[in-house]
């Protein structure tokens, strides 16, 4: 009887917990459907009386949504792709050699995780700009590697320690060299950890503000977040535009976490829970 | 089984160089180092440097300023408000929920999913959609308030004083719990359930369950969930940013978004070095301990 009650109020919390942490997104798509008149009424209408996709169509046709959000889809592939490549070789390296002043280096790269981002701006944007990289993609790839390289190389190093090393000799005994080890072995079997990482990656570079918002200045190269942040500070806001805006600037993140959860929160709790 | 001839034959890579296999691990290792030495250490050294730069020579001036400013104390004491608040109420929270999920309850497969989602998408939007729930004249909040007599008069969440940081916090605290739930909850599911049979049989109740078997079960996947939160906390600024900008004032000002005012918006490049320097300070003293702990493990 006793657990039957505690199931009871388990499920009134999660029905609670749902509708808190889902009413936020619910609220965007009502607004966004909303024209701008009814998204100001007193009070609020709880559905769109005249649902319509406008704030959607004026993102993609008067606004410059399209590029922003390719300027975003760029700019975080290369920073996910790279840095979980990078971060995986290293990651290797780390797990399987034996080397000289390794933990120091380990050390100092879970140290660098550490350093916030507003302390390198500045000589970023000096920098950049005698390189000639200011107010490119390049440049903010760059940038954001490193926010993205450092835990990237420490996600990877948890998946590749748990690849037992039997296998790495059972490769070596075949023929297969340490590139052929690391390419043909390790990586396929700690797969799920390297989606984990490079999608970490993505949603790091894909969210970011501080950044885009240093590092760039011409229309072209405003990504999704900054365009959406912009439009916040305005003096006079349209909600409805906003809100898809925002939807717009959520989705991808969105979709890519639906798709991938199973290896994502799998590999983001294997670290944490390890030992 | 390994073909015992073969392995005996084998005597390194068998491409045409021989390498000695500690160098190969550098090989691997070098891109990550070398990059991040270029991308990461030499730009906070400049910061340094630049922090420390007075015309003519090197000098502490700007860490004099800025430590007789108060408005840097100020900042940190709100950055300090803001990142415990948030932390804290993402462990008490995420702690409460991932116990409620843990049980069988219907559809909870599907909640683990969904409740991830304040966390993946971008900070900036879920400063945005809090800053319309909290909108004064037309959000919904005040709306659900004022119908259910709570309130008399619309609150100004977002413009008044008092209410402002608690707003931002607000926001935080919608955005950041899920995280430390969904890993609670793995750290939850590592326990072995034979521990809690074990107490029960000795005649523990549900709170000495709790206190002596669920707590020390989580202890290390809490501190990495504070450590981890904590870090990130101190570091947030789109949501800050798109939210209220740092007002009203510079009431909702943390250090991220000051640093980024006394850069880009007043020029004062020396000035914002110091600060960031010494938020970066803070910031390694407050997980120092953390560091330790994880490369203990190693």
């Amino acid at each position: 009887m006793r657990l039957r009650l505690g199931t009871v109020l388990a499920t009134g919390a999660l029905v609670l917990l749902s509708v808190y942490v889902l009413f936020p997104f619910g609220w965007m798509l009502v607004t966004a459907l909303k024209t701008e008149q009814e998204a100001l009424r007193i009070p609020s209408t709880w559905w769109p009386h005249q649902p319509t996709v406008d704030a959607f169509v004026v993102m993609w046709t008067r606004k410059n949504y399209g590029l922003y959000f390719l300027n975003s889809t760029v700019i975080s592939l290369s920073t996910a792709v790279l840095s979980s490549a990078v971060g995986a070789l290293a990651a290797y390296g780390f797990s399987r050699f034996p080397l000289r002043g390794g933990s120091f280096l380990m050390g100092f790269i879970l140290t660098t995780q550490m350093l916030p981002g507003v302390l390198l701006v500045g000589p970023y944007f000096r920098v950049l700009t005698a390189l000639g990289l200011y107010d490119t993609r390049t440049g903010l790839v760059i940038a954001f590697l490193t926010i993205c390289l450092p835990f990237a190389t420490w996600m990877m190093k948890g998946f590749i320690d748990g690849v037992p090393r039997e296998l790495d000799e059972a490769a070596r005994v075949d023929g297969c060299g340490w590139l052929g080890i690391f390419t043909r072995v390790v990586l396929p079997l700690s797969l799920p950890g390297l989606v984990a990482t490079t999608l970490f990656a993505f949603l790091l570079a894909w969210g970011d503000l501080l950044w885009v918002s240093t590092l760039t200045h011409s229309e072209s190269m405003v990504t999704v977040t900054l365009a959406i942040a912009r439009t916040v500070q305005e003096f006079y806001v349209n909600w409805p535009e906003l809100m898809a805006g925002a939807l717009i600037g959520g989705l991808p993140s969105i979709a890519l976490y639906l798709a991938l959860q199973r290896w994502f929160v799998q590999g983001l709790t294997a670290g944490a829970v390890k030992g | 089984m390994p073909d015992a001839s073969r392995a005996a034959a084998w005597d390194g890579p068998r491409r045409g160089f021989r390498i000695r296999e500690p160098a190969v691990g550098y090989l691997f290792v070098a891109p990550a180092v070398g990059l991040l030495v270029a991308v990461l250490v030499y730009p906070a050294l400049t910061t340094l440097r630049l922090s420390f730069s007075v015309p003519g020579g090197l000098g502490a001036r700007h860490y004099i300023q800025l430590l007789s400013d108060p408005l840097f104390w100020q900042v940190v004491r709100q950055t300090a408000v803001f990142v415990v608040a948030s932390v804290g109420a993402h462990l008490l929270l995420g702690l409460g929920a991932a116990l409620a999920v843990a049980g069988p309850i219907p559809a909870r497969g599907l909640f683990r999913v969904v409740a991830l989602l304040p966390w993946v998408v971008p900070d900036v939007v879920a400063g945005i959609v809090w800053k319309w729930i909290l909108n004064p004249l037309y959000g919904v909040l005040n709306d659900l308030l004022l119908a259910a007599g709570l309130i008399a008069q619309p609150l100004e969440w977002l413009t008044r004083p008092g209410l402002a940081p608690l707003s931002v916090i607000l926001a935080n605290v919608w955005r950041g719990f899920p995280f430390v739930m969904v890993i609670l909850l793995a750290g939850l599911q590592a326990i072995p359930q034979d521990l809690y049979e074990a107490a029960s049989l000795d005649g523990a109740g549900p709170w000495a369950r709790f206190r002596f078997v669920t707590l020390p079960g989580l202890r290390k996947v809490l501190v990495v969930a504070l450590a981890l939160d904590t870090i990130w906390e101190v570091r947030r600024f789109g949501l800050v940013q798109a939210m209220t900008g740092g007002g009203p004032g510079t009431l909702t000002e943390v250090l991220s978004t000051q640093v980024f005012k006394q850069y880009f918006h007043f020029y004062r490049f020396e000035y914002a070095s110091a600060m960031a320097v010494a938020m970066t300070v803070l910031l390694l003293a407050v997980s120092l301990p953390y560091v330790r702990m994880i490369m203990q493990e190693e």
